[in-house]
């Protein structure tokens, strides 16, 4: 029904996506008089299939939140920090525009890279490059921080996917690694809760979880095995140790087929090739000599996975045999000295893990054939949010690639950003195309680096935002020659999110102008000079499709009610403030490429468009000229089911291999060396390596002695997302749960240190410091602390806030030194020296 | 016609969906939860076992709120609904010490004066209030309104992992029977003979 239509009813539904976290579960709001009085999950959509989570359920207190922002805002007050009152003044649109247009133009004259960017609605991802439109490289925000710089890329290495989850239907053995796939977190988690308990209680698949905290997931699986943070890689290490030097357990067919582990590896690391061709050759046992990969005739169940073949006097090994060679040195004795879980429970695992992939079966699924791998390890942000997380998420993918589970019934498989599921192209050497860069193309290469946040050096990477606030304040570091002068923020909250807080703060009081986007304010708007209103999810319009798993489309988000104050939608903010600084044409063509608009959907360069009207031909480019925005108003939702052929093996319909063997990332590492030793800087590239393996050399664990407990952040299902945390229902819910409430320390630690409930803590670690309530519990491996998002907020808002605030990240560190080489992930864990303040 | 739930205690997940959902469908005020869901630690570390356990008025078939109630107002109805009737309640809380469960509430005086953000009533609450009453006990009714209609109670539709299922105890076909025959479902305090309508399987 068209919005003028609907919004006159008395009594209806509207059907709409939610937006308190990042991804979009399809709802249904219920509107009496103009007023929204429930909200629930689309029962007609094949994905939530009307479930909802307890965040998406408080939409409502969202929207009615008496502390949103309710028209343009200016600051009356000049001195500016925290806990400082701005003292805001409502002012007109025009006042607002006008003057943020002009300081913004002045400075784009001058120098565009004065100016900061945090814009990163993960729901509007086509608007994130706004500040590329304008001139400025730079992310002041989060975004490989707290998602997955680790993880995304080697996702899009391995089989063109952004995420992964495990095969909800058909897996048995689940293990489960730092994340909260079907629990808490992660992939619409409102249908994934649903998929996970009727995979466990219906169908009997055992869950093994490991995590230092026992989390929601850890408390409904089969097994909880406590682990040392940052060292997840070397418990699965220690598990392909076993499967190869013990078990002998690995699916030669899958990786015969489709992995490039036959490829012979030279004695540097890199693939032999045919000279002439350049093809990678492999070794055909039948024949007694190398061949190209692809050679007619070529019987692949001869080609070698095993051995080392002399040619012309240099022994070659099939990539394979490389990897396992590599590795064998780590044998559950060491890998359990690493991560604290014993060696017999890591042979333990291996051999139940290995034994439940059914090596060998297959099953028909629509009348195809497809390998039937029902174990599968499911891992995220924290296996892999670490100094050399690239090579921690690389040794989780090895440790499914061994038992040939990836994208088959049963095992791990790859989920897409969006509607464009996974990215499938032809690589070189017959492979897919690494896709490391799905949500923005790469930054250039430059000697001298251009971006705060060094993109330009993290070459397979994700915006290690974090290091932003490092270069703004030790701008010789690396030899920046500009200062910032602004920020413009959209729906983020980098004082709240980046780590090392108080160089944040330090950041903040060197800019002279900061706007803001949002629906409420928050403890960066708290800074800002104009706070601009956005409308929020429930009165705006956008096609939107986060990471969906098993299912695919757009669920189209509507405005269920008319807009409450005097808000309008960021994209049109944004559009107009570039119509205003004099960049439209930038911004338009930007918006071509980041919402699909097909050639005849194009925008004119120079006439500024609402976001309906993107919506529009976004619908059209992707769905077809009847299928615009009138018949997303007719009918809700395109969202439907994948079909075993796009979520199985698509790779392998386009006849192409990924990678057992990560020589992508070794070349590219090799490549940076070679460009950073020319320009005479010193870069670590140590971490680009083609087989993950554990390295000692790991800041987290070798910190002083005098810092005795790991420290980490963690969220359950109610607090993901710093949306909720504000929200009085969630936070009235959350009052109720005890590991929201205070600093979880185990009982004997807490023992051993004369600590008990109620204690107020100090917690140093290197880089800064907070108080906290201790709560002991014997939910947590005895060397951490693990502190909840949940009693992390200090802003003017009034929900949420603790009378002690412990955040987080006011621990952590920002620099390089931190950063994982290969990704620029953050080390999100740190380590900590706890003294007793009052009892 | 007896109505019942089973609560899956191997489901749930412990998000509080069911929380949100109750709170939500039913405009609760602040502090007033019909439903919410206990976190249960028991063992030592390593060793540690941790549940989830959603809890709610046991719509009890010997409810001893009722039998207790001097006016009336707690009463049950033919299909099983233990319900409070705001005209003839007089907050005399027998019924608040009665419950074994300690799961009814009293609204005191001036409670619905102010929500969530203290005097300003967003117009959600502004709405929901109306449906309550202070200087009373109230309780989980059962979603009575939307069972009435044919629905589910809001926390049996929301949830997430399925853990919760509403249906007709006296039908021995219906899914409730089947799961408390099939699983063993057991009922709270058992022994103090109140006979709830709320199973437990584990």
């Amino acid at each position: 029904m068209e919005q003028s239509e609907m919004v006159k009813q008395k009594d209806y539904w509207a059907k709409s996506a939610c937006k308190m976290c990042i991804h979009s579960c399809a709802i249904r709001a219920h509107v009496v008089d103009g007023v929204v009085v429930k909200i629930e999950g689309d029962p007609d959509n094949p994905s939530n299939r009307g479930k909802l989570c307890p965040k998406g359920l408080a939409g409502i207190m969202r929207l009615y939140d008496p502390h949103r922002v309710k028209t343009p805002l200016k600051r009356t007050n000049p001195k500016k920090g925290t806990g400082v009152d701005p003292k805001w003044v409502p002012i007109s649109w025009e006042e607002a525009l006008g003057t943020t247009a002009a300081r913004l133009k002045k400075i784009r004259e001058e120098d565009p890279r004065k100016l900061l960017v945090a814009i990163n609605d993960f729901h509007r991802i086509h608007i994130w490059g706004w500040g590329a439109a304008f001139g400025t490289p730079h992310y002041f925000s989060t975004v490989g921080q707290y998602c997955g710089a680790a993880y995304h890329p080697v996702n899009g290495t391995l089989d063109g996917s952004f995420a992964a989850v495990n095969d909800y239907d058909h897996c048995k053995y689940w293990i489960q690694i730092g994340a909260g796939d079907g629990f808490s977190s992660h992939l619409h988690v409102a249908a994934s809760i649903k998929r996970m308990a009727d995979a466990r209680v219906e169908r009997g698949m055992k869950l093994v979880v490991v995590e230092p905290r026992m989390s929601s997931g850890a408390s409904k699986a089969d097994e909880w095995l406590p682990i040392r943070p940052g060292t997840d890689r070397a418990f699965v290490l220690g598990m392909i140790y076993v499967l190869l030097h013990e078990l002998n357990v690995y699916d030669a067919g899958f990786m015969r087929k489709h992995t490039n582990a036959i490829y012979l590896t030279a004695p540097d690391g890199n693939l032999l090739r045919d000279e002439r061709s350049q093809k990678p050759l492999v070794w055909d046992l039948a024949a007694k000599e190398a061949r190209e990969f692809d050679a007619p005739g070529l019987a692949l169940d001869q080609v070698a996975l095993e051995g080392s073949y002399l040619i012309d006097g240099v022994e070659y090994r099939p990539a394979f045999q490389v990897m396992k060679d590599t590795l064998q040195d780590h044998t559950p004795e060491r890998m359990s000295q690493v991560c604290s879980i014993p060696a017999a429970t890591i042979r333990r695992i291996a051999k139940e893990f290995g034994e439940a992939a059914c090596i060998g079966s297959t099953i028909m699924l629509n009348g195809k054939e497809y390998p039937y791998r029902p174990a599968a390890v499911n891992f995220y942000r924290g296996a892999l949010g670490h100094f050399d997380g690239g090579l921690d998420s690389m040794a989780m993918k090895l440790v499914n690639l061994v038992i040939g589970n990836i994208d088959v019934p049963g095992g791990h498989i790859g989920v897409g950003l969006d509607h464009r599921l996974l990215i499938i192209k032809p690589g070189k050497d017959g492979m897919l195309e690494p896709q490391p860069h799905i949500l923005h193309p790469p930054y250039a290469y430059n000697e001298k680096p251009y971006s705060y946040q060094l993109m330009e050096w993290y070459p397979i990477g994700i915006d290690p935002g974090h290091l932003t606030a490092d270069n703004v304040l030790n701008p010789e570091k690396w030899g920046f020659d500009f200062q910032p002068e602004a920020l413009i923020i959209e729906h983020s909250n980098p004082m709240w999110n980046l780590s090392a807080t108080n160089k944040v703060a330090e950041v903040f009081k060197k800019l002279d102008f900061i706007v803001a986007i949002d629906i409420v304010l928050n403890e960066s708007t708290d800074w800002a000079d104009i706070v601009l209103p956005d409308l929020s999810f429930l009165e705006s319009h956008l096609l939107v499709c986060i990471e969906p798993p098993m299912v695919t489309g757009h669920v189209y988000r509507r405005p269920v009610i008319e807009p409450l104050y005097d808000g309008r939608d960021a994209t049109d903010i944004l559009s107009e403030l570039a119509e205003r600084i004099g960049f439209l044409p930038n911004w338009n063509g930007l918006l071509n490429f980041t919402t699909f608009l097909t050639s005849e959907n194009h925008l004119d360069p120079n006439t500024r468009y609402s976001n309906l009207e993107i919506t529009d031909r976004m619908a059209k480019s992707i769905y077809g000229p009847e299928q615009g925005l009138a018949w997303f108003q007719e009918h809700g939702h395109s969202t439907r089911l994948q079909t075993p052929e796009e979520m199985y093996l698509p790779f392998a319909a386009q006849g192409l291999r990924i990678p057992l063997y990560f020589n992508f990332v070794k070349e590219t590492g090799d490549e940076l060396a070679r460009k950073m030793k020319a320009a005479g800087r010193e870069w670590d590239t140590s971490s680009y390596l083609p087989v993950p393996i554990w390295r000692d050399r790991h800041p987290l664990h070798n910190m002083p002695a005098e810092y005795d407990l790991y420290a980490f952040a963690f969220k359950e299902c109610q607090t993901n997302f710093s949306e909720s945390t504000t929200i009085p229902w969630i936070d009235e819910a959350i009052s109720c749960m005890p590991i929201h409430l205070g600093v979880m320390i185990n009982s004997k630690t807490a023992r051993g240190k004369g600590i008990k409930t109620g204690d107020l803590l100090k917690l140093e670690s290197p880089f800064g410091e907070v108080t906290g309530r201790a709560s002991v519990c014997e939910e947590v491996h005895p060397e951490c602390l693990a502190l909840s998002n949940g009693m992390s907020r200090w802003s003017q808002h009034p929900v949420g806030k603790r009378q002690v605030t412990t955040h987080f990240n006011k621990l952590l560190p920002a620099a390089v030194e931190w950063t994982d080489g290969m990704t620029g992930h953050l080390e999100t864990s740190t380590k900590v020296k706890v003294t007793v303040i009052s009892q | 016609m007896h109505y019942g739930m089973v609560v899956d205690l191997k489901r749930c997940v412990g998000c509080q969906a069911c929380t949100i959902a109750c709170k939500s469908e039913n405009g609760t005020p602040p502090g007033v939860m019909y439903t919410k869901v206990l976190d249960q630690v028991s063992g030592e570390y390593p060793n540690v076992r941790k549940q989830f356990v959603p809890v709610l008025c046991n719509h009890c078939v010997n409810a001893p709120c009722e039998k207790v109630c001097p006016t009336g107002a707690t009463h049950k109805r033919a299909d099983g609904l233990v319900l409070v009737d705001h005209d003839k309640c007089m907050g005399c809380r027998a019924c608040y010490v009665a419950c074994p469960y300690n799961n009814r509430i009293f609204l005191k005086r001036g409670k619905l004066k102010s929500g969530y953000h203290g005097k300003t009533m967003t117009p959600y609450e502004a709405v929901k209030y109306k449906e309550h009453q202070d200087g009373i006990v109230e309780k989980c009714i059962f979603c009575s309104h939307r069972v009435d209609a044919g629905l589910k109670p809001a926390c049996v539709q929301t949830c997430p992992a399925d853990a919760r299922t509403f249906g007709d105890l006296d039908d021995p076909e219906s899914q409730v029977s089947r799961l408390i025959r099939s699983r063993g479902g057991v009922q709270p305090l058992s022994e103090d003979s109140t006979e709830p309508s709320v199973y437990y399987l584990s």
